[in-house]
């Protein structure tokens, strides 16, 4: 999935029509100037997570030494992990009420869905528990537009009327369109404001695009964060060296995640396979020193590339290598990769401890392979618990 | 007996020209599974591993009674192919394809539910009926022998590569499968763990259901409901890998794309939880599968049909 920063998504949304406040993006407190003060401002931090306003990150000024001082203090701020290097500034509307809109898919019932409400600033998961006669949820057809009628109804049900109805219902059609426009998996506006002269407007919106849907968008490139549901931060350079490798060829996956300290090299698939050697691992008390799926056959050199990162994480002591019995990964094109990479790191596997758990299309020769190499290697002989439990009892030699 | 596939399915793979559908075909036949037809557009009149090409899946429909179809194409032609499989009256999809965009997503399975038409996936490995040897997907590549053997348990797994390993498990217990399904790794698929065990439920040959789950979703609570309302009554063996996302920040994911935790939607822990309130035998260690097979069909060793 890819998260969209919050100029980016207020500029889709005013090109489409959605009237959003005046904003400006700076880096540095000295690029504030009158120009931006016709009016008292909001600062908010630019970085790509939510729930901003308890962390701090969103601050107002009626003045141009004040917005600057502002500035200042939220340009030093890490928010939820992300270091906040630009700040998104803001004229402040003249709000009546905030509303809540958002389109998203239901995934129970697997449509679209519109949840709507005219109660601001409350956590909607609450609302939805607590006073679910004060929100409105409203699942759409495939393959439709939201239709005036059905926009207006849900702001009517919700006690809306008069001309704010009619500006409420136009911009629920805007928005459900962008979001089938962009291919959209959240398009939310908290708040929606209504402001003293009764305009309704944008204050404030979250959109994340589909990134398996990015082919179809091409007008989005360098807009959206692709992946960011892989990571709970930025991502850090040996994680952004590993998407180049794996971007390299477009023959099998290998994701790689850091996690914090960690001793064990982990490289493991497929998608649950890895999650059940990680699991094992915790349960012996072991640390892995990162979270690697691969697996859709990769070529050697992925492999390779994959393996040599893994490895030159400081502090990582010993390499865990396995995968559930494979469909399709071929384990000698494996075996080789993983053999190139540690000869070519010079690690010798009788001080540094491997244990290999692979079987599959090719195991016989993807076995000749590693136990040449002199790592350890188990095929259908143990199941991946047992093979984990290996690799703990080895690290004992050397942590 | 099986569920979905048997010795009555006449298959048909659209997309049977591309290089991920051929090795898929000749390991599909060199296993004794019989393809009927091919569907690739303009491609028709030409052979694939002696199974004739069809430019329309209608046309392939007409000439040999096809009522199956694998679907092996690209992620942005994945949504027209489900529509014209359901527009010819196929009611059984198995969609291999990974990456296919949400929105997409969305409409084949409606398009599915609107005409009563099953779709196992999209991205998934596909399923399998040893005893008659037929398969549908990349599953079991090779060699499907190697973990797929015929018997009484039913397999049910969130992963593809975990399909094969838990159908492996089984064996190394002592047993075989009636059928081993992969559901799929998204979020968004057509068939899910409730619907199957129902299916399961009402095979004469499956005695037990062996599933493998993952975090994200809601579809072990919805199989924990299916039991508690007494919709199936057989042995449930699941297994729930992925707890460490627990301690990890919310909304990471790790592995398959469906497998986010949100609040408390997802949760392994949980999952856990309401399958062992509903009765299911929940082991905490994968290779528990092999004992707990062992003693809820422990009677049965030795007469395994």
């Amino acid at each position: 999935m890819g998260r969209m920063l919050e100029n980016v998504s207020k500029t889709i949304l005013k090109e489409h029509g959605v009237p959003v406040p005046g904003h400006a993006v700076i880096s540095g407190s000295e690029e504030i100037t009158e120009q931006h003060l016709t009016k008292p401002c909001v600062l908010k931090a630019l970085v790509p997570v939510g729930k901003r306003g308890k962390a701090g990150a969103i601050k107002f000024a009626d003045t141009v030494e004040e917005a600057r001082y502002k500035a200042d203090e939220i340009l030093g701020m890490t928010v939820r992990n992300f270091p906040v290097d630009k700040v998104l500034l803001e004229e402040k509307i003249d709000i009546d009420e905030e509303w809540y809109v958002s389109i998203t898919i239901d995934p129970q019932k697997q449509v679209p869905v519109v949840i709507a409400t005219t109660e601001g600033g409350v956590e909607v998961e609450d609302l939805v528990k607590d006073s679910p006669e004060k929100i409105v949820i409203y699942h759409v057809e495939p393959f439709a537009e939201l239709q005036p009628y059905q926009s207006k109804e849900i702001w009517s049900r919700l006690g809306v009327t008069g001309k704010p109805l009619v500006k409420a219902a136009a911009i629920l059609c805007k928005l459900y369109n962008i979001f089938l426009r962009y291919d959209c998996y959240i398009l939310e506006i908290n708040p929606l404001v209504l402001t003293r002269d009764d305009e309704v407007m944008a204050a404030a919106s979250v959109m994340g695009v589909d990134d398996s849907a990015l082919y179809r968008h091409p007008e989005l490139e360098g807009k959206v964060e692709s992946g960011s549901e892989r990571s709970w931060r930025p991502l850090t350079q040996l994680e952004k060296d590993m998407v180049k490798v794996n971007d390299a060829d477009y023959r099998g996956t290998a994701r790689y995640t850091e996690m914090d300290g960690g001793e064990i090299g982990f490289m493991c698939g497929g998608g649950g396979g890895s999650l059940l050697s990680f699991d094992a691992l915790i349960n012996l008390g072991a640390s892995p020193a990162n979270y690697t799926e691969t697996g859709g056959n990769p070529p050697e050199e992925k492999v390779t590339g994959l393996t040599k990162g893994i490895l030159s994480k400081e502090g990582v002591k010993g390499l865990f290598v396995a995968h559930n019995i494979t469909n399709n990964t071929q384990i000698d094109v494996f075996a080789r990769g993983i053999v190139k990479a540690i000869e070519e790191l010079g690690v010798d596997p009788a001080e540094f401890p491997i244990v290999v758990r692979e079987a599959g299309v090719n195991d016989e020769e993807g076995k000749r392979i590693f136990l040449e190499a002199g790592i350890t290697y188990f095929g259908e002989d143990l199941t991946i618990e047992e093979a984990a439990a290996e690799m703990v009892k080895k690290m004992r030699g050397v942590s | 007996m099986s569920i979905l596939i048997n010795q009555n399915t006449r298959l048909a793979v659209q997309g049977i020209t591309g290089r991920e559908a051929s090795m898929i075909v000749s390991h599909t036949l060199a296993y004794g599974t019989n393809i009927f037809a091919g569907i690739t557009p303009g491609k028709g009149g030409q052979h694939v591993q002696g199974v004739p090409v069809y430019d329309t899946v209608a046309e392939a429909v007409k000439k040999h009674d096809i009522n199956a179809s694998l679907i092996v194409v690209p992620p942005a032609f994945a949504l027209d192919a489900v529509l014209e499989a359901i527009s010819s009256g196929i009611k059984l999809i198995v969609v291999t394809t990974e990456n296919i965009p949400q929105h997409d997503a969305v409409k084949l399975l409606y398009a599915a539910r609107k005409k009563n038409v099953t779709i196992i996936g999209p991205n998934t490995v596909g399923m399998i009926n040893p005893k008659d040897r037929i398969k549908m997907g990349s599953i079991g590549g090779d060699r499907p022998e190697r973990c797929f053997v015929p018997g009484n348990v039913g397999v049910i797994s969130r992963s593809g590569g975990m399909t094969a390993e838990t159908s492996w498990m089984v064996k190394r217990a002592g047993f075989g499968v009636t059928t081993s399904i992969g559901i799929g790794g998204d979020s968004l698929i057509g068939t899910k763990i409730k619907d199957l065990l129902v299916l399961f439920e009402k095979d004469n040959e499956t005695e037990a259901v062996v599933t493998f789950s993952e975090p994200g979703t809601s579809f072990e609570e919805d199989a924990a409901q299916l039991l508690k309302e007494g919709g199936f009554t057989k042995p449930l063996i699941s297994f729930v890998a992925g707890k460490f996302t627990e301690s990890m920040p919310e909304g990471t994911v790790f592995g398959h794309a469906g497998a986010m935790i949100s609040g408390n939607t997802g949760r392994p822990s949980l999952k856990m939880k309401a399958l062992k309130d509903s009765g299911a035998h929940v082991v905490e260690k994968y290779d528990d599968i092999i004992s707990a097979l062992q003693t809820v069909l422990g009677a049965k060793v030795g007469e395994v049909k």
